[in-house]
């Protein structure tokens, strides 16, 4: 009903260590609390918003202000805590005895409807007043959700997993219609979270959803010992994943990171809604060398990438293709339980009659991926050594009788990449360079993550280009948490392709880990913080080398 | 910065030392006479030929050490000279038997605080205020992120934390001398109406408690060899020392806690591996510090224990507090 529960939610999830309890709390709560309140929790505990409305750092001057604190004494005890919405929830703690009434009983939806968004139309002072209201008005125990939630820096050791199996477990329906429901825009609402917990599958409700992705996983030994025949060989691209949809005659461009990038794409949601039949094609979206056939660097994609609207010229000097692995949906038709082999027929079966029934040439933007038929597995490996003259990054091995699943299930997809020592960081602090790069934001430090914790793994200052550090730079003056003398910490935000020459145990690193020479390879605009590595991705590829 | 050689109490080789009584505080390596505050084992060393403490604190002090050791007591209050230096004995609410330092010499009062806190614990005597010239403090949670709640509402916490896992045994790891008891005490007047069992290095304390006249609970020691159905819902404390290794596969289904000040942090919470975090603490809260600095109508504060930079600064800022720094 209200922040007070999702207060108590909070504490609750953050004590307990039980993936099977986490799932009874959140059920229990989903099913005593108010849909409108449920579905904001979903929004915050999915990670669905990390909307800043004021910084940590005008929060301590604020507190410093009103309680007569001085700065230094805040500072120090940041030092200690690491949180700047905690700091200011523990010197808060006896101090707003205040006989005003408590608000002890909002609901989350006013917090987050009203109460906060309303922050941003005041003056300073106004602002300041109103925030000291609420601390004095909510009860000391909402405090930290408050602090947070205005922070944006709500984060709670719950993911899009936990939320989808405890709703499925609440409505006993299977995980991976929940999962395709919780696909794509989350706006809080009533219908958003009765379109959730709805018993009737109707898959016209999900026309305007991706299914969740099948993610590949890391090649293992274990799959040499199958035959060569059992799988299907592509290029692993390096682009953006995507779904084209195209429902009732509208076409979507979804990535991975469940953006909608219909405005950043034009030409290729124009020419795709000249095919007549209706679809999802699962692929990769590349700026592509039509002399060649081969992809150009990923780099260029990045020029796409942010860019909504992009100019005739723009489309011209940056072409891009999408190329189809997968048909996952035809004309209505949900085909992910046929087995690959099939979907692969399907898919050329209505490739060749969209290039020949269709009024434009789509050739010239869409195709389907190529498949590669090694003889034998040293084959395999020498077709992988290839990989780099085509600008692709080594071979997708697909089992050819496997359906489209959603998630990680191990044994479907597997990557095989050419340089495995390769993992994607989040950006946490940013240090000032030295000499030729002063006063630039030059040496970064990266994390992975680790129970929804980002632990630092590695620092790297070379690999991106001046251009690239400028625009960083920007961004980090612009999102900097805190400044401890020449180093800022970072809103976790930037994801960054890290490669490195040599992975090892390392006591004296808190990742227990240490890599050699690490360098950026790329910066992953198109990823989320979600989509970067964990640790133990870090210690699985330690395993593979040794 | 001041290095007055003077000073009657000074740091010595890391410890506090006193040179006109030539008697040295909670020594962490054997001297002819200690003064024992309390009896935590950071707190005195085997092989010291002479301990001076107060009378609860010299009956745990023998239990630790052994009852071969030479230790002479007084009551609270009770004046008694070293080297002709007047002494005595304050509680400092610590625990069982901790106690404050004061020593008059030249005119001059000092006190040394011990470890201390102001908030109540139904196992020991409450902290006494002592007025003093020179103030020697503990300071080990000096900073006002540090405040601790009521004590019986760590204790509800805690019994709820225990009857929302009804299927699960549940281990609360403190300190063995001190926290247990007081736990042990708070516990038992909530709700839980649940078994309670003691490891064998706290079921002995208890027992001393008792005998000294403190009433708690009488626990069970618990055995390894328990079946682990009787152990269900129940609750169990433990030494800190045992959390970590292979005692905690003698139980299975279990949540664990750690009772400590420490743990109203965040992240050393998450950091500490264990399930839950009680904060709850024997030490003085950043007001409690406060209080006792301004309540000792002391001109001079020291304070050792703890990283007291911040405190120092606080004090010598907004309340022209003089905070000197020892003379090493």
């Amino acid at each position: 009903m209200s922040l007070k529960k999702f207060s108590e939610l909070f504490g609750d999830l953050d004590s307990i260590n039980s993936t099977n309890n986490k799932i009874e709390v959140l059920k229990n709560y989903f099913l005593s609390n108010d849909p409108i309140d449920n579905s904001w929790a979903i929004y915050l505990l999915t990670g669905k918003n990390n909307k800043r409305f004021i910084s940590g750092r005008y929060l301590k001057n604020l507190f410093s202000q009103i309680y007569e604190y001085p700065q230094w004494l805040i500072d120090t005890c940041y030092l200690k805590v690491g949180d700047s919405a905690e700091v200011i929830t523990l010197l808060l703690k006896n101090k707003t005895n205040s006989r005003k009434k408590k608000l002890s009983n909002i609901s989350l939806n006013a917090l987050l409807s009203e109460t906060i968004p309303a922050l941003s139309k005041l003056n300073e002072e106004e602002k300041n007043l109103e925030i000291k209201n609420l601390w004095e008005t909510l009860p000391e125990d909402n405090h930290l959700i408050f602090n947070k939630i205005l922070t944006g820096t709500f984060r709670v050791g719950v993911s899009i997993g936990l939320i989808t199996k405890s709703i499925s477990k609440l409505i006993n329906i299977e995980e991976e219609i929940i999962s395709h429901r919780l696909m794509g825009d989350f706006k809080p609402s009533i219908d958003s979270y009765e379109f959730l917990i709805n018993k009737n599958i109707n898959l016209q409700e999900l026309n305007s959803k991706p299914f969740p992705f099948l993610l590949a996983n890391t090649i293992e030994d274990k799959i040499f010992k199958n035959s060569i025949n059992d799988f299907q060989f592509e290029w692993k691209y390096d682009g953006i994943r995507m779904q084209l949809i195209k429902r009732s005659g509208n076409v979507s461009l979804w990535t991975r990171g469940q953006e909608l990038v219909n405005e950043s794409f034009p030409e290729l949601v124009e020419k795709m809604s000249h095919i007549k039949d209706d679809f999802v094609l699962d692929g990769e979206l590349l700026v592509w060398n039509f002399k060649e056939q081969i992809a150009f660097d990923f780099s260029l994609l990045q020029k796409r990438i942010n860019r909504k609207s992009p100019t005739r010229a723009i489309q011209i000097k940056y072409p891009i293709i999408f190329i189809a692995y997968d048909l996952l949906e035809i004309n209505g038709r949900d085909i992910r339980e046929i087995k690959l082999e099939n979907r692969r027929i399907e898919l050329e079966k209505y490739f060749s009659k969209w290039q020949i029934k269709t009024e434009n040439n789509i050739s010239d933007i869409f195709k389907i991926c190529d498949l590669i038929f090694p003889k034998d597995w040293p084959d395999a490996l020498t077709y992988k050594e290839k990989s780099r003259e085509n600008n692709t990054e080594g071979l997708i091995i697909k089992k050819k009788t496997s359906t489209y699943s959603s998630g990680r299930k191990k044994g479907i997809w597997w990557k095989y990449k050419v340089d495995p020592m390769q993992l994607d960081a989040v950006l946490i602090y940013a240090k000032g360079g030295s000499g030729r790069r002063a006063g630039l934001y030059t040496d970064y430090s990266f994390a992975l993550w680790q129970d929804k914790e980002l632990i630092k793994f590695a620092s790297a200052y070379s690999g991106l280009t001046n251009i690239e550090i400028k625009e960083l730079d920007k961004w980090i003056r612009k999102n900097t948490i805190e400044k401890f003398g020449p180093v800022r910490s970072l809103k976790p935000e930037m994801v960054f392709e890290i490669s490195f020459e040599k992975i090892q145990i390392s006591k004296r690193h808190k990742s227990g880990i240490a890599v050699r020479f690490p360098r950026i390879t790329k910066w992953r605009k198109d990823k989320k913080i979600n989509d970067a590595d964990s640790l133990e991705n870090a210690y699985e590829l330690m395993k593979k080398i040794s | 910065m001041r290095t007055k050689q003077e000073d009657l109490i000074r740091y010595k080789d890391g410890n506090l030392y006193c040179e006109p009584a030539d008697i040295w505080i909670d020594p962490s390596k054997p001297v002819k006479r200690a003064l024992i505050t309390h009896a935590h084992f950071d707190h005195f060393t085997f092989g010291c030929e002479e301990y001076i403490s107060s009378k609860e604190t010299g009956i745990l002090l023998k239990e630790r050490v052994g009852d071969n050791i030479k230790i002479t007591t007084f009551e609270y209050g009770e004046e008694f000279k070293i080297n002709g230096i007047n002494t005595s004995f304050h509680p400092s609410g610590h625990i069982l038997g901790s106690s404050q330092i004061k020593f008059i010499f030249a005119e001059e009062k000092w006190l040394i605080t011990g470890d201390f806190k102001l908030q109540k614990d139904q196992t020991c005597k409450r902290y006494e205020i002592v007025k003093t010239d020179y103030l020697i403090s503990e300071c080990t949670f000096g900073l006002p992120i540090f405040k601790w709640d009521d004590t019986n509402k760590i204790a509800n916490d805690i019994s709820k934390w225990i009857s929302n896992s009804p299927e699960k045994t549940s281990l609360l790891f403190c300190y063995s001398l001190g926290k247990a008891q007081r736990l042990l005490k708070e516990i038992s007047q909530t709700n839980f109406q649940g078994n309670i069992y003691s490891h064998g290095s706290i079921h002995k304390i208890n027992n001393s408690y008792r005998k000294l006249g403190i009433d708690i609970k009488d626990t069970i020691k618990i055995e390894n060899k328990k079946k682990i159905d009787e152990l269900k819902g129940s609750l169990i404390l433990l030494p800190p020392s045992l959390s970590k290794g292979s005692y905690l596969k003698n139980f299975k289904n279990i949540q664990t806690a750690f009772a400590s000040g420490w743990m109203s942090i965040r992240a050393l919470r998450k950091r500490s591996g264990y399930d839950k975090g009680f904060a709850i603490s024997d030490h003085a809260d950043w007001d409690g510090i406060l209080e006792v600095v301004k309540k000792s109508e002391a001109k001079n504060v020291f304070f050792h224990h703890g990283d007291s930079e911040a405190l120092s600064k606080y004090l010598v800022e907004k309340e022209s507090i003089n905070v000197l720094l020892f003379g090493k």
